[in-house]
This record gives structure tokens, C-alpha cells and sequence, in this order.
């Protein structure tokens, strides 16, 4: 069709990631007891929610849903994969920069992928408050 | 797992065809020394010819649209032709009005154009459609004023398949002594087109969208009193003048043995066409908030263009791979815009964002639109389920 740009292109690891997207979705039924985090962009309407077990200060189940591009479900998929089993700090120590290099996401896309950190650190807030409590 | 399988499925063809095979033998034959390579405009026998081939051409072509060969000027292609004949008659006609009507939901090789126009100091009406992308005949009559010179609208539609009732738009025009300018690229060789009938004044085409060669086109001009066009070349005196420059032998020809077949299995193809469509929208229109772009019943069977509530456009072309189709969306990782066309029919941008453009050909098969129906469902049925609550049920 007509009145577009060049068509988005997808490393290898974003085409994984997008087609096998283990972390997506809600968490298992056996969880009653979860936190949650979200951000959303009102721009491309972009939005996620990330959904936690913590046990003590571990991320025990990450879990994610989105609406957005390939790239930003591929982030997620690839933080969540990532940061599963590790300290709760691990919400607040992710970097763009490192995990756009990763998955070659395009500048462009810059925003996308602050929302996954958005997402990030409000999940933290969430389990930090839930911890103190 | 999301995935399609590996097979690439080409739904594609309203972007372009493949060339016939005895469409690229034809124009084999025009290309080495062995051939009819010679430049048509010399005047020794190979020279004359080449220039007897691209006459044959004309006469198919002509055959086709049942209009007069000398009518028809050889082009790069229909966004040279819509340029030809929307900045060739503004300019020829200038000194009679400098008013210009046109769409909003036309292709970019018209809009462009208008809009180049508008620089150069005419004036340009773009009617808005209905909410199936028609053109209400009765705010054309209104639009024509004493000083408008030409109407340009598409046949068919290239994004929705929307077909305009061109017979009643031109009837509108001669009532009012306005020229009417058709792009007709998305139905030349697809519909029948019986020019000697229709009220159209210019027309503009393609090859490649009917099974010819990419890089030749032509316009066809009536033979009408008032109905001419200046030049946008200079050099030469190929086509009367108004299209100067080396007649490109071996596509003329392609373009005149397409033209040639599409004459004879124009009915079957578009029988063909619509059970295709009839099948996709069956296997699809059931889905839960998937929604047809454009009329039902004023439209080309060769395009089905559906958007879906809840999912997101760019993500869901990837999760269609390896269904070779349209998308309404920019997908552009720079760009958020989505389709001109589709939002100008009252779709808002995340509907016009998830559109996709399945187009059919003659090579296209019930199998291949059953698995198309197949990738499409799984596709939306995992984008939802991956989706926050707010985007399922949106």
C-alpha cells in the first residue's frame, strides 16, 4: 500500500523472542499472591504489564502482557527471561542502551523500550512497598 | 509457538503480478541481437520492425479498452501517466479556470501530483468520501465550478478495492464540461473497461498489475475536441510529442501480449477472484472485531482489507509471516502514521494500523487462502492473549 516508509526490519533474536514468547501472558492460576507494574505510551498506545511472585526479595515468576511492536514484545520477552530468579533489585538495573545493542532494536524505537523500564521500576515500587509492608 | 509455517504465500497482487510466461517469451524476442532489438524511431527495416511491434502493442491494448490505438501514448507507467494527465491538462487548460477536483483516498501518484499543482498556483478540491470510500455524486456536482478543468478519480482503489462508479462521475463531468481523468491501475485487464461507452476522457494504466512487465504504462487520451495535454518531456517526437524519448520495445510489447491475454480471461480471472474473496472473508469476518475496509458491494474482488480491534498492526504483519500481504500501517520504525486512505474513511489510528491488504491473482489457490485464513486467526488469538486486559476487550 501506499504512503509508507521503508518496511521495520527484525534481528534474529527479535523474530525468537517474538515468536516464542514464553513470559507472555497472565500468571498461572496457582498464583494468587502477585504484584504488578505497568507504563503505557499514549502516543503509539503501546502498554505493558508486568506481573511478579516474589519470594522473599527473588523475582520468582515473571510474567508479561503487551500491546505494542514486535520489538517492545521481544523486550519484554528478553528482560523477563533474563531477570526471573534474580533479586528484585534486578527491576531497577535494567539498561536500555545494553538491551537495545542486544537485540539490535532500531533508535527509533528508543521509546518503546523505556516503557518496559517505566513498567520496570513501577513493579519495583510495587514489591518494595508490598516487602516493607 | 507463534508460527505460520515456512512457505512463503504471495497475497500480494494488487502491489504487483508476475508476468505471464508467453508475456515475458513476447517480450524475449525484442531484446538481443538475435531480435527485434533495433529503436523503433530509425527508419532502416529492423528500425521499422521494432516499430511495427509496438504498433501491434497498441492495437491489443486499444483491443481492450475498445478505444482507438492513436488514442493511447506510451508511458513509464501509471504515476507518469496520472502525472501526464493530471499536470498536462492543468497546464493546457489554464487559461480557462485553474480549478482542480480530486480525493483524498487516491494514490500518492495523484495526491503528489495535486499537490505539486497547488504549488504552481491551481486550486485543488479534495471531496472526502462516504464511510465505503464512495464518491457521493451529489458533492461532485456541487464541487464544479465555471473555472474547473479536469475531475481525477481511481477506479479501483488500491488499498480497499473500492470501485467509483465511474460512469456516473463522468456523466456528471460532460453534464458540467469537465474533463474526467481515471486511474484505472488497480482494474485495467481485471475489469472489463469498454471506453467507447464510458463518459472517461483520460486514463491511465500499468503493465504490472495485469500479469506485464514493471516500467511501461500508457494514457489514454480521447480523441475529443478540447481534451489534450502538454507535454512533460521534451526531446524527441515519439508519441505524437507528448511523450518523448526511446520506446522501451521489448516492455511495449509485454505490455500489448498482457493486454492481449487479459482480454481473453478477464471473466474467468474475476470468477476466480471472487470465490477467493468470498472464502477469506468467510474463514475471517467471523473473528471477533474484524472489520471490512471499504464497501461490500462496490468493490473489486482481487482486495479484501480488513482492520481488528485490540492488536497492534506492525506485530501483526510480523505474526502473518509468511503471508506475503498489505499492510494499512506505516511500519515504519520511524513512523506511527498509518493509512491516509483508510482513516479519510472514518477508521482511527489503531484500526488503520492493524489493517491488512490480502490481495489476489491468478496464480493464488484455495489452499493458499485456507492457510491464510489459518495464520491470520492464530495470529490475532495470540496478540490477544498476550495483550493487557484493556487491549482484549478494546
Amino acid at each position: 500500500m501506499n504512503g509508507k516508509s521503508e518496511p521495520a526490519t527484525y534481528s534474529e533474536l527479535v523474530r525468537r523472542y517474538f515468536a516464542n514468547p514464553v513470559h507472555a501472558g497472565l500468571l498461572p492460576d496457582e498464583y494468587n499472591d502477585f504484584v504488578v507494574g505497568e507504563a503505557a505510551e499514549s502516543e503509539s498506545g503501546a502498554r505493558i504489564v508486568l506481573s511478579a511472585v516474589v519470594d522473599e526479595d527473588t523475582l520468582r515468576v515473571l510474567r508479561y502482557q503487551v500491546f505494542g511492536c514486535p520489538h517492545l514484545i521481544a523486550a519484554a520477552e528478553a528482560f523477563c527471561d533474563d531477570a526471573e530468579g534474580k533479586a528484585v533489585t534486578v527491576l531497577t538495573e535494567l539498561d536500555v542502551s545494553s538491551l537495545m545493542n542486544s537485540l539490535a532494536i532500531p533508535v527509533e524505537k528508543t521509546g518503546r523500550v523505556f516503557i518496559l523500564e517505566d513498567a520496570a521500576r513501577a513493579l519495583h515500587i510495587t514489591v518494595t512497598g508490598t516487602l516493607e509492608d | 509457538m507463534l508460527s505460520c509455517g515456512a512457505k512463503a504465500i504471495y497475497l500480494d497482487y494488487a502491489a504487483t503480478t508476475p508476468v505471464d510466461p508467453a508475456v515475458a517469451d513476447t517480450m524475449s524476442e525484442y531484446l538481443t541481437a538475435s531480435g527485434s532489438f533495433a529503436n523503433p524511431s530509425s527508419i532502416h527495416s529492423p528500425g521499422r520492425q521494432a516499430a511495427a511491434a509496438t504498433e501491434t502493442a497498441r492495437e491489443q491494448l486499444a483491443s481492450l479498452l475498445k478505444v482507438k490505438p492513436r488514442e493511447l501514448i506510451w508511458t513509464s507507467g501509471a504515476t507518469e501517466s496520472v502525472n501526464l494527465a493530471a499536470i498536462g491538462t492543468a497546464r493546457f487548460r489554464s487559461g480557462g479556470g485553474k480549478h482542480l477536483i480530486t480525493m483524498p483516498t487516491e494514490h500518492k501518484a495523484a495526491t503528489d501530483t495535486f499537490a505539486a499543482l497547488e504549488r504552481e498556483g491551481f486550486e485543488v478540491s479534495y471531496l472526502p468520501p462516504d464511510a465505503d470510500g464512495l464518491l457521493p455524486i451529489e458533492s461532485l456536482a456541487s464541487a464544479i465550478r465555471d473555472d474547473t478543468q479536469l475531475v481525477s478519480v481511481m477506479h479501483v482503489n488500491n488499498e480497499t478495492g473500492v470501485m467509483q462508479d465511474i460512469e456516473r462521475i463522468g456523466e456528471c463531468c460532460r453534464e458540467k464540461g469537465v474533463l474526467f481523468h481515471v486511474d484505472a491501475a488497480q482494474s485495467v485487464g481485471k475489469l472489463p473497461l469498454d471506453l467507447s461507452q464510458l463518459p472517461v476522457d483520460l486514463l491511465s494504466l500499468t503493465a504490472h498489475k495485469f500479469y506485464g512487465p514493471k516500467g511501461i504504462g500508457a494514457l489514454y487520451i480521447a480523441d475529443r475536441s478540447g481534451c489534450h495535454v502538454e507535454p512533460l518531456f521534451h526531446g524527441g517526437g515519439q508519441e505524437r510529442r507528448l511523450r518523448p524519448g526511446t520506446l522501451p520495445v521489448h516492455q511495449i510489447v509485454g505490455l500489448g501480449e498482457a493486454a492481449s491475454i487479459a482480454g481473453t480471461r478477464q471473466a474467468d480471472d474475476l470468477l476466480h477472484l471472487r470465490a477467493l474473496n468470498e472464502r477469506l472473508w468467510a474463514g475471517i469476518g467471523e473473528i471477533d472485531g474484524v472489520l471490512r475496509n471499504g464497501s461490500a458491494t462496490e468493490s473489486f474482488p482481487g482486495i479484501l482489507n480488513l482492520s481488528v480491534e485490540g492488536i497492534e498492526g506492525e506485530s501483526l504483519l510480523l505474526a502473518l509471516e509468511p503471508l506475503c500481504v498489505g499492510t494499512g500501517s506505516a511500519c515504519n520504525s520511524r513512523s506511527n502514521e498509518s493509512s491516509y486512505v483508510l482513516r479519510a474513511l472514518g477508521r482511527d489510528d489503531a484500526l488503520a494500523q492493524s489493517a491488512i491488504r490480502f490481495s489476489f491473482g491468478r496464480e493464488t489457490t484455495t489452499d493458499e487462502i485456507d492457510a491464510a485464513i489459518a495464520c491470520y486467526t492464530g495470529a490475532v488469538s495470540h496478540l490477544r492473549a498476550i495483550a493487557p486486559a484493556s487491549r482484549r476487550t478494546a
